[in-house]
């Protein structure tokens, strides 16, 4: 179909959501979108997700560090990062979200706040809570396997 | 902005983790209240230093009943900046409200109930009724509405007596933190204004500094410090 007049289309704004979680998270674009309108839908009711309008532009999770890029209608940036804030997890895999900002361009929105790869995470063998344990290592954050979960450390803790 | 949170043991994350997702969060502080039967081992100054965000050494003191939560309040209040108690029972709470050695009495609703008496009493007080989005964040369904009905018949008695607050993301890991911006965007979803997501906050901050302040030599009682005249006499024959 011939597409709007520039002055009909819909204004866009693009969010920057940066994304943790533990190191054996296996999520990918699609369930990520389904469980983002999912939330919407429980917080705000069916109608006022549809003006949310939350569509995943990009996506992108590796060994606990990630980002997504979620694109919402400009009046609604309030009530996107309120769906946003309460997509907890997917399928008991627990998710830290967080708006690191929002751009109109989805250009802009990866330039502005989604910089540098990620360096790769290391696996140690480190000593935690009196016991020889394994965790994944990146950038001075830890996550050390403590009885089939997993525990959240810093470098601060095994100095 | 600060926030309240539970680290190891009682979370999955140690304080360190914590503090450094908060403090990337943009959070100013954050308030470390274990429970007191799960003490952490983390040196708090070691981890303000490093990750620059503020670091108050609270407790959640947790009891069956009110004499032996009394006890525990006594032993925490001279060693800890701020003291809360675990709520969610009537007994606890009535108890916590009548309490003025107490700061915070956490999740009331929780499992519990509270009505314009406690409300009162706790204005008179001062403890801070906290308002917890933990179960607005992480529960769904049937749970999530009664936790949201809570919040909002909380929210009528606090501002019909006046009664000071606290907001909270109740974490108990790095990855259950959300921002300041995120909390008040999802408060304003169910009811509360930006403004009063905001104060509660930052009344984290006030409540520690105040209490420090208490905790200082300086500190006689309200209204009277120990100033740096002590000492040097009445009259130094200086005349004016």
């Amino acid at each position: 179909m011939k597409h709007l007049p520039k002055h009909l289309r819909p204004r866009w704004r693009y969010l920057a959501v940066g994304i943790e979680s533990w190191p054996d998270t296996a999520v990918g674009r699609s369930e990520f979108q389904r469980h983002l309108w999912y939330a919407a839908q429980n917080l705000f009711g069916d109608a006022a997700s549809a003006d949310l309008d939350l569509t995943v532009i990009g996506f992108e999770l590796d060994d606990g560090c990630g980002y997504a890029i979620v694109r919402t209608r400009r009046d609604e940036v309030d009530r996107a990062r309120a769906a946003v804030a309460c997509l907890d997890g997917i399928d008991g895999q627990e998710l830290g979200l967080r708006v690191r900002g929002v751009s109109g361009t989805v250009r802009a929105c990866e330039e502005k706040y989604l910089g540098a790869d990620p360096e790769a995470p290391d696996q140690r063998t480190v000593t935690f809570e009196g016991g020889e344990r394994t965790a994944v290592v990146r950038d001075g954050r830890y996550d050390v396997t403590v009885d089939s979960a997993f525990a959240g450390a810093t470098e601060l803790d095994f100095e | 902005m600060y926030e309240a949170v539970h680290a190891r043991p009682d979370g999955a994350s140690t304080v360190s983790r914590l503090a450094r997702t908060a403090s990337e969060y943009g959070f100013s502080g954050l308030v470390v209240r274990n429970h007191g039967d799960s003490r952490h081992d983390a040196d708090l100054d070691r981890v303000r230093d490093r990750y620059d965000i503020d670091i108050v050494n609270g407790v959640e003191v947790r009891a069956d009943d009110p004499s032996r939560a009394s006890g525990y309040v006594g032993n925490y209040r001279p060693e800890r900046t701020v003291v809360c108690v675990h709520g969610g029972s009537n007994r606890m709470n009535r108890f916590a409200v009548e309490q003025s050695a107490v700061d915070v009495l956490a999740h009331p609703m929780d499992g519990g109930d509270f009505n314009h008496v406690l409300a009162k009493e706790a204005a008179r007080n001062g403890v801070r009724v906290e308002f917890s989005l933990a179960r607005v964040l992480r529960v769904e369904g049937g749970r999530r509405v009664q936790a949201i009905q809570d919040l909002r018949k909380l929210r009528e008695l606090v501002d019909h007596y006046d009664v000071p607050f606290v907001v909270t993301g109740d974490a108990r890991s790095h990855l259950h933190l959300r921002a300041p911006r995120e909390l008040r965007a999802v408060g304003e979803a169910v009811g509360f204004t930006g403004e009063q997501i905001d104060a509660g906050l930052a009344e984290w901050g006030r409540l520690a500094d105040r209490n420090r302040d208490r905790q200082s030599d300086a500190f006689v009682e309200p209204g009277v410090r120990r100033g740096e005249y002590e000492g040097s006499g009445l009259d130094d024959g200086s005349g004016d």
